[in-house]
């Protein structure tokens, strides 16, 4: 991907040259500092801001090109926290009015993982990290031609590119026994589009013909040391072991789609809206697997040595959506909105999976023997869903807006699994339905700087498809604000949704409540002072049947957050100051306490010339689990261009 | 190493060329002879007011999208601004009297300027969508026309975690959770994920039947922009995610707990669907050898790797 970043930097600066002297210019580059004591992984996995040479932002933009706009007459490119990132951005736009639009988007995320409590059975052995980490590059890119030449009709071609790799580790469970495994994982997805926007009298709309292809490579191996695997017991007497495992495993996918959107108006009062998508993915995935060792199956009752799997499988997932909408002008001051929409998804899996046993012999240590077992298995899925919605907006009295609305949605699944996947029969096929039927109602006034407004929404459904579906949900929200020119703002917001579903054998309730305020004073132009705080309260409850005793039980999740914030903004002649402190403590299911305070100095050296120093440091504390903690430090000298 | 050496290679190209438009500024416009031109003509050209004269946001319209193709010498024509606030002769006349000129404002100011050009057949400019213009919410809410954040595009008036975050706290606060996207850092912002102008298509099952957020270029989920890998589609697919979506598992806002998720461990995510303690539900029951109190079925996803779907295994092994 190095080479696709020279490219796109030289793409950009080439412009350059073609600027006028007045092209606005923002720039700020320099270098961050890091010092971080504590769990440095968790770090890595919640902020992972790194050390090193920062291009915090750049922006360049003008529409003045001196009179000689022959092939562009607008150009703007925007960069940000390019170099040690985490997370950078390129954005590019540029384009001759009249004639061609270009808009060009490069993202690059690092994603990193390393928890000390997740997927690690080996915790209490004072083991950290947990067995699933990873250390990837996310890079994407999305180009964009749009051919503005003719009026009726504007083709355009599109080209996107997202790569997900790098090293990680994960686990296989294999032999009855878990093992870590070293994995190299590169993913990249690619499409290709090209359509038109067309306009043809009263009718307008949009064609989009689409390609995209994925293409997973995936490499592992036995990590070093972890032969021994998870389990620390015997099956029979023997010890489960492997000397070694590779697995080499790729899949690809094809996804052709369609999509077209149209809208017309049918009358001065009446606009009609339509829109249609569709894709077929297929997809294609071989895996071949070995390892070598000690390893028992329960399934055949037997020993054996050696494991070699060849795996074959083909998806196919078809889905279209369409629907059609009205947007009905009642006078000036009420509309009306209808609309229905479909969605279809279809699901067909097939998978050949041979697995060789090598030298089997019983747990008795008889009947020595090479055993393949041949699965030949299939899946298919369906869904459907319905959409119905009407709603009406009205604004009877100058400030005053009212929205009330109704919907009802029908969702249909089919599953028809495999026997192969049914260990304890129950749950994982059939047909399910479910209905859920909303009515909104929504109230804003605004006047003189002052905004009130309130939300209410009420769901009820006939049945649950998950265990976690509500039949009844109702969500309340009011907000209030006053905003007085120049010198304050306010605000204060509540929001409460309660959901449930009370059958005797789920007791489903979940409560959700936040309350927010925020104020912000300007007493002098040069001053901004700000705080804001806010506490949530979230529970939830569920029955759940524990697998090893079939107790039933409460599944309880709670969560007692508060949050603080405050802050201050100063410039005064040749400096500006920008500082917050936060704190978030979370005192529920999984108690922690986040406080983050950062500061930012710049000194403006000439006029157009900046100095600028920054400060950070976050401390995470997890009250029942100090293994976790960490506390960063971050700090940095940029340089900034302005003119 | 590399990426010090792109950094500063960055750092090289672009502060090159900045240095030498710093120590080479613009030649002086030559004063053009008396002799040469007629005097009438300079008088004439002395007298033309501009709007920038007054209003310095004439001169930051040169990244303005609404000066496009307009620029001369360096600043904007009053054309441009009499586009949205008419004719500004008289206002000028009488020395910059506000009643004389046009200021659009409110709902009545956008749609009676903005709404001109913006409301085409597009469905992102709906008038009724999900911030339909209204004297709480209109385009001049969120758009500030003359002089936005010159990193932000869109002419948008804020970094746009603070502009939507003012009214949308709740969303907001979630952002500073330990587990989050990062928001307004590469490029990921609310919109990302979030049509501002609303779609005004609800459902309830699928992510991208919801009127609020954007689709993938084929109509899924948002979610599915980046993470490309979970698309599948997958030979053994795990029904709470077909059934339902990456948010039956995931907090999309931020979550307090890791990757994420719903609950602060793995087997309650888990469990809390697969305990079939009644006969409808979707979710099958997990074998009796998986004792929840010994450490080793406490994170299912030790063995069940595959979570999200698999080619290889109808367990979702590997």
């Amino acid at each position: 991907m190095t080479r696709n970043r020279w490219f796109l930097l030289a793409l950009c600066l080439s412009a350059t040259p073609l600027f006028a002297q007045t092209t606005p210019i923002d720039l700020e580059i320099g270098y961050r500092w890091t010092d971080i004591s504590g769990n440095e992984d968790m770090y890595r996995t919640q902020i992972n801001e790194d050390e090193g040479l920062l291009l915090r932002a750049l922006t360049l933009a003008t529409i003045d090109f001196g009179g000689k706009a022959s092939y562009m007459d607008h150009f703007r490119l925007d960069i940000s926290d390019m170099g040690v990132g985490p997370a950078s951005a390129l954005r590019l736009e540029t384009g001759l009015s009249g004639t061609y639009r270009f808009n060009l988007r490069y993202r690059r995320t690092d994603a990193f993982s390393a928890l000390p409590a997740f997927a690690n059975p080996l915790l209490s052995g004072g083991v950290i990290p947990g067995q699933h980490t990873f250390d990837r590059t996310r890079d994407m890119l999305d180009a964009d031609v749009e051919f503005l030449r003719w009026s009726a009709v504007k083709p355009f071609v599109g080209y996107s590119w997202n790569r997900f790799e790098g090293p990680g580790t994960t686990t296989w469970q294999v032999g009855q026994d878990e093992f870590l495994l070293s994995q190299q994982l590169r993913e990249t997805d690619r499409e290709l589009r090209a359509g038109a926007a067309f306009e043809l009298g009263p009718v307008q709309g949009t064609f989009t013909q689409g390609w995209r292809t994925f293409r997973g490579r995936e490499s592992l191996s036995l990590a070093p040391g972890a032969g021994n695997g998870n389990g620390s017991g015997t099956v029979g007497g023997r010890p489960i072991t492997v000397g070694e495992i590779t697995r080499e495993e790729q899949t690809d996918v094809d996804t052709p789609f369609t999509t077209l959107y149209l809208s017309g108006q049918a009358t001065s009062r009446i606009k009609l809206i339509g829109d249609f998508a569709r894709f077929a993915a297929d997809s294609e995935s071989d895996g071949t697997a070995d390892a070598t060792g000690s390893l028992a199956s329960f399934a055949l009752s037997r020993f054996f040595s050696g494991l070699s799997e060849q795996t074959s499988g083909r998806a196919k997932n078809t889905t279209w959506r369409g629907g059609a909408r009205a947007e009905v002008a009642l006078g000036d001051k009420a509309s009306m909105t209808t609309g229905y929409r479909r969605e279809h998804r279809e699901l067909d899996g097939s998978a050949l999976i041979r697995t060789l046993y090598l030298q089997s012999v019983t747990f008795g240590g008889v009947d020595p023997r090479d055993i393949e077992v041949i699965l030949n298995a299939t899946n298919a899925f369906e869904r459907e869903e319905d959409v119905l919605d009407a709603s009406v907006s009205v604004r009877p009295l100058g400030p005053l807006s009212l929205k009330a609305g109704i919907s009802q949605s029908s969702t249909d699944v089919t599953i028809a699994p495999d026997l192969s996947e049914i260990v304890v029969s129950g749950g994982q096929g059939g047909t399910f339905d479910r209905r859920v039927r909303s009515f909104q109602l929504d109230g804003n006034y605004a006047r003189a700087g002052f905004i009130l407004g309130a939300s209410l929404r009420r769901d009820n459904a006939d049945d649950p498809i998950l265990r976690t579906d509500y039949l009844d949900r109702d969500r309340y929200r009011v907000h209030a604000g006053w905003k007085a020119p120049r010198y304050f703002r306010a605000g204060i917001t509540a929001d409460e949704t309660q959901q449930s579903n009370n059958r005797s054998d789920t007791r489903f309730d979940a409560k959700l409540r936040q309350f927010t305020a925020d104020v912000e004073v300007t007493p002098i132009a040069a001053l901004t002072l700000r705080a804001s705080g806010s506490r949530f309260r979230s529970d939830s409850n569920v029955l759940i049947r524990r697998p090893e005793n079939f107790i039933i039980e409460e599944s309880v999740h709670l969560e007692r957050g508060k949050a603080f914030e405050g802050g201050l903004s100063f410039a005064w002649s040749r400096l500006s100051f920008d500082g917050s402190l936060s704190r978030f403590e979370n005192e529920g299911s999984f108690p922690f306490e986040l406080d983050r305070a950062q500061a930012r100095l710049n000194v403006q050296v000439r006029e157009q010339i900046g100095v600028v120093g920054e400060w950070a440091k976050d401390e995470y504390t997890e009250s029942s689990f100090a293994i976790a903690d960490y506390e960063a430090t971050r700090f940095g000298v940029f340089l900034r261009l302005r003119r | 190493m590399k990426r010090y050496a792109f950094g500063g290679l960055v750092l090289l190209l672009l502060v090159c060329p900045l240095v030498v438009a710093q120590e080479t500024p613009p030649a002086p416009t030559e004063p053009v002879p008396a002799a040469q031109e007629p005097a009438q003509e300079v008088a004439e050209e002395v007298a033309a007011p501009s709007c920038s004269d007054c209003h310095d946001q004439g001169k930051t319209f040169l990244t303005n999208p609404h000066a496009r193709g307009a620029a001369v010498d360096g600043g904007v024509p009053n054309d441009v601004c009499s586009t949205c606030h008419g004719d500004g002769a008289e206002h000028m006349e009488a020395g910059g009297d506000k009643s004389k000129i046009v200021v659009p404002r409110g709902q009545a100011g956008a749609e009676e300027t903005c709404m001109l050009c913006h409301d085409k057949a597009n469905d992102r400019m709906t008038r009724r969508g999900m911030h339909a213009n209204s004297e709480a919410v209109n385009c001049l809410t969120c758009h500030s026309v003359h002089s936005g954040d010159a990193r932000s595009p869109h002419l948008v008036s804020k970094p746009q975690l603070a502009l939507c975050g003012s009214c949308h706290t709740q969303a907001a606060s979630m952002r500073n959770k330990p587990y989050a996207h990062r928001l307004d850092r590469g490029g990921m912002t609310c919109s990302t994920c979030h049509e501002p102008h609303g779609r005004p298509a609800k459902g309830e099952r699928s992510l991208a039947l919801t009127g609020h957020l954007r689709t993938t270029s084929d109509g899924q989920a948002p979610c599915l922009s980046c993470h490309t890998e979970k698309r599948g589609p997958f030979v053994f697919a795990h029904g709470g995610a077909e059934a339902g979506d990456c948010t039956t598992c995931h907090e999309s806002h931020g979550s307090s707990n890791p990757k994420q998720l719903r609950r602060a461990t793995v087997k309650q995510v888990c469990m809390e669907c697969h305990s079939p303690t009644g006969p409808a539900p979707l979710g099958s029951q997990p074998p009796s050898f998986h004792n929840l109190s010994l450490p080793r079925y406490q994170n299912c996803t030790t063995c069940h790797v595959a979570v999200h779907g698999s080619n290889r295994d109808p367990q979702l092994l590997k």
